[in-house]
């Protein structure tokens, strides 16, 4: 048993990001729910943990780490039997790095910026400013993609799992036009295939859109 | 063995991040100006080097970076004598990670992008209050991180300090942090003031900012 447990809930796309590294390393860990519409991440005990109060939350025998980022970072460098998923070579991991904080502030912000107000106080309008951020989101994804089947070359980062976790969600809200964004939608089918990729994310990404895909009306 | 170049503005907070890295580290660069109110970074040049038409951007050697935190852990690296700015120990790297995960969403893109965005582009001057109130989040997170601690990511300086001050100094443009209710905040940024290349990479720079600000007139709404 690696002892690892992760908190969250499979709705959440930086969960995901954290299932689908864990599961490429092949590491067993345990998966504690945490109710976000029940508060449970506001109670002290969470609090204790994570002051944040964001999920996914690691607990590595003792070892508590939040941000998925920083997360599967950490796995990686301290699991992995070699680099490929978050390279040591200073330029590549620097590569890596970039869509990693690409994913934290544009994509990720962009789906909170909508799903918070929602959640938090029934705002069911997307403005235009926020619909165009989504897009915006996709759009940077495809120029990243460039030659490659991947967003940093030839093989999956955890550059991929993040990105792919957020980009995958964000249909909730705007659509991914395949027409528009061709080699997104070829990197998100060509990830589907990895044998966990259903499992760790394609479950609860289409969970989280069917969850909010019609409760949301575009300015 | 080329020089490094650092492609930016002084107003801009990642790019002061980026300075103040370099001038811990005391490497020497070339600052390339890049005019952004002047859409400079949408040229065909600067896209060549930055798709995603950011800055800061950084030059070594032919190789390009962007993202100032991807950038700043790429220096420290490479370039320090210790890892104490970015800690190579996984647990504090982790924490470090963290912090500067919290600075490019909450803290940037949630508080301060969301704002000089519509801002500079649309000349907008009047914000909701969900804004005001993603910066009293951000400076309430911020006072929990370090209620144990002289820095933001535990006992020492690291990057994710630099990270942060550069987006705080020039959130006060909008809400100043009330010294009575955010004690260590104020404590934190006094202590990063002492330090004595400050004034070149941070200061001079957020109050640059200020000034692009201070002529958009502007207000939050009720």
């Amino acid at each position: 048993m690696s002892g690892i447990v992760l908190y969250g809930l499979d709705v959440s796309a930086p969960v995901r990001s954290c299932q689908l590294t864990l599961r490429a390393l092949e590491l067993d860990y345990e998966f504690q729910e945490v109710d976000l519409l029940a508060g449970d991440h506001r109670k002290e005990e969470f609090l204790q943990k994570n002051p944040q109060h964001t999920i996914p939350l690691l607990d590595d025998n003792g070892t508590l780490i939040w941000d998925s980022h920083a997360i599967v970072c950490y796995l990686v460098d301290k699991y992995a039997n070699s680099d490929e998923l978050y390279p040591k070579d200073l330029v590549r991991r620097a590569q890596v790095n970039q869509r990693l904080y690409f994913d934290a502030s544009a994509l990720f912000m962009a789906l909170r910026d909508i799903c918070a107000p929602y959640f938090d106080n029934d705002v069911t309008e997307i403005s235009q400013e926020k619909a165009d951020n989504v897009r915006d989101g996709y759009g940077h994804l495809e120029t990243f993609l460039g030659d490659n089947p991947y967003l940093n070359g030839d093989a999956p980062t955890v550059g991929d799992f993040c990105c792919a976790a957020t980009a995958s969600s964000l249909p909730a809200f705007i659509e991914l036009d395949a027409e528009k964004y061709p080699k997104v939608n070829a990197w998100l089918e060509r990830l589907q295939e990895l044998p966990y990729y259903e499992e760790a994310n394609g479950v609860g990404a289409r969970k989280y859109v069917d969850m909010l895909k019609d409760k949301l009306t575009l300015l | 063995m080329g020089k490094l170049k650092l492609y930016g503005l002084e107003p801009s907070p990642p790019f002061r991040a980026v300075k103040l890295t370099l001038a811990a580290l005391g490497v020497p660069y070339e600052f390339v100006f890049v005019d952004t109110p002047g859409q400079e970074n949408l040229s065909e040049e600067f896209l060549k080097k930055n798709p995603q038409h950011t800055v800061p951007v950084l030059e070594d050697n032919g190789h390009i970076i962007w993202d100032s935190h991807a950038i700043c852990a790429y220096l420290v690296s490479k370039f320090g004598k210790s890892d104490s700015l970015y800690p190579k120990d996984l647990l504090q790297r982790a924490r470090v990670d963290q912090r500067l995960h919290f600075e490019t969403g909450v803290v940037f893109a949630n508080g301060l992008r969301s704002i000089t965005r519509p801002l500079f582009a649309a000349k907008l001057t009047k914000f909701p209050k969900e804004r005001y109130e993603a910066i009293i989040e951000i400076y309430d997170f911020l006072e929990t991180f370090l209620k144990d601690n002289d820095y933001v990511a535990g006992s020492q300086l690291t990057i994710a300090d630099f990270s942060l001050i550069s987006t705080i100094s020039s959130l006060e443009a909008f809400v100043k942090v009330d010294p009575t209710k955010y004690t260590k905040v104020t404590a934190w940024i006094k202590r990063l003031e002492q330090l004595p290349y400050y004034e070149e990479a941070n200061a001079k720079g957020t109050r640059a900012f200020f000034s692009m600000i201070e002529k958009a007139n502007f207000a939050f709404s009720s």
